[in-house]
């Protein structure tokens, strides 16, 4: 997400049986330069010898403030400290990537929130995008079934519709409408029989990356009951002091039903600053030198659970007001 | 970093940080910490004056003070321990979808 010289993570996670292991295998298999180190948390079918393959049992540890996306993942803490102790013995090349594929049912979160707090490892590594795999056959079901399949995709960057090879044209589009009723900021793509497995690579953003989620598609059926969608677009630019007290503010008080914040936002320079936010995890703020070419206005998407949509412009724009940002008109997006 | 477990990180909270002054083509000032934080300390103080609380920044602008009409105070280091504590002093939880909240604030800024 960074152009520093942090360690680049992908985190790769889909319910069971979604495809995940296949895409790695052909992600380790085109990338035969070595330096991509990957964890996982069964050994099976990815066994590429010239990468090295390092096995965790998922392992957390709830930390002080009690709320579950804030548990330390105590596995990775030392799976990552030993890959930096080898690579720093020059048993392993420089590490350029770590992979990390998840178990089916895990949450990324606490993997987002270990990287993003350990002390030491907050500074060698950073995550690049949560990649999620979805199967196109079974996508409805489980989406409607499990809430960690719904978990995994609103924590998406990413989302692979696997096997959709074995779908029909509807069900693909079907497929795509729930994930982006989920989450409008997923950047979804097609896997075909195993291909497209480089939405793994650590790569720089592209700027369709950046465009709103809005108005590309015709708006999908209604999420989940339990997950609501807003979409917030600004007349102008915003308070940014004011901004960051508000959503500090909701996220103190509301933070487990605040599933994931993501957007571009305007605040009166050249560029915008990137927003995301998986439930407490606030991304460090990036701001861009200027706006990328697939993006032409300001936009944040909320993803909530229990809130009234209405509330949420509401409250932002009398925070803007008090803050001497009268003018700011605050729409909802549709 | 995180709302909930702040208190465990020594790093200062997200929207504490600078934005890099490289990307700033204009208005430089306004990323500057004191100035940010200036007009951050001055929104919190309207919004804790709708549950009777008060704030200000400490002398050297990098901790709050926090307190109530009964003269309590309470000295915090960052935004997240700020909404906790302010929280406890309030005897409730400190909501911005409040619609109560709202109202107080809509009174106290008028649209013009």
């Amino acid at each position: 997400m960074t152009d520093d010289s942090r360690r680049p993570v992908t985190v790769l996670s889909g319910f069971l049986g979604s495809g995940k292991t296949t895409l790695l295998r052909r992600y380790l298999a085109a990338h035969r330069r070595g330096g991509i180190a990957v964890v996982i948390n069964e050994f099976g079918a990815v066994g590429v010898d010239h990468h090295l393959v390092r096995m965790v049992e998922e392992k957390s540890v709830l930390l002080g403030g009690g709320c579950v996306c804030c548990s330390r993942r105590v596995d990775l803490v030392r799976t990552l400290r030993e890959l930096l102790d080898l690579e720093g013995s020059g048993a392993l090349p420089p590490l350029e990537q770590v992979v990390i594929e998840t178990s089916g049912i895990a949450d990324p979160v606490p993997i987002l929130f270990t990287l993003a707090t350990e002390p030491m490892l907050k500074h060698q590594f950073v995550a690049s995008s949560v990649v999620v795999t979805l199967g196109a056959l079974n996508a409805a079901g489980e989406i409607e079934r499990h809430p960690e399949v719904r978990k995994q995709i609103i924590a998406a960057d990413r989302v692979v519709v696997t096997k959709a090879d074995l779908a029909t044209r509807d069900a693909i589009a079907a497929c795509r409408m729930r994930v982006s009723a989920l989450n409008p900021m997923a950047d979804i793509t097609l896997s075909f029989l195993g291909d497209g497995c480089e939405v793994l690579a650590p790569a720089a953003r592209p700027d369709h990356a950046y465009a709103s989620p809005l108005g590309a598609d015709p708006r999908p059926a209604p999420p989940h009951p339990d997950v609501q969608s807003t979409a917030l677009g600004f007349s102008g630019p915003l308070d940014w002091p004011a901004f960051t007290v508000w959503l500090g503010m909701l996220l103190e008080a509301r933070g487990p039903d605040v599933l994931r914040v993501k957007g571009l936002l305007d605040i009166g320079d050249a560029g915008p600053v990137v927003m995301n936010v998986a439930q407490h995890v606030v991304h460090p703020p990036e701001h861009l030198r200027a706006w990328p070419a697939g993006a032409d206005r300001p936009y944040l998407v909320f993803i909530t659970r229990g809130i009234d949509p209405a509330l949420i412009p509401q409250s932002f724009a009398v925070f803007q007001r008090a803050a001497g940002r009268p003018d700011l008109s605050i729409t909802g997006l549709a | 970093m995180c709302v909930l477990c702040g208190q465990l990180f020594s790093e200062s909270h997200w929207s504490e940080r600078l934005l890099d002054a490289k990307a700033v083509s204009r208005g430089a000032d306004e990323t500057t910490r004191r100035q940010s934080r200036h007009a951050r300390t001055r929104l919190i103080a309207t919004v804790l004056a709708c549950y009777g609380l008060e704030v200000s920044d400490d002398l050297s602008a990098l901790n709050y003070v926090l307190g109530d009409r009964k003269g309590r105070r309470e000295v915090v280091a960052n935004l997240a321990e700020l909404w906790r504590a302010a929280g406890r002093m309030a005897g409730r939880p400190l909501d911005p979808l409040d619609p109560a909240l709202l109202d107080s604030l809509r009174r106290i800024t008028p649209s013009t």
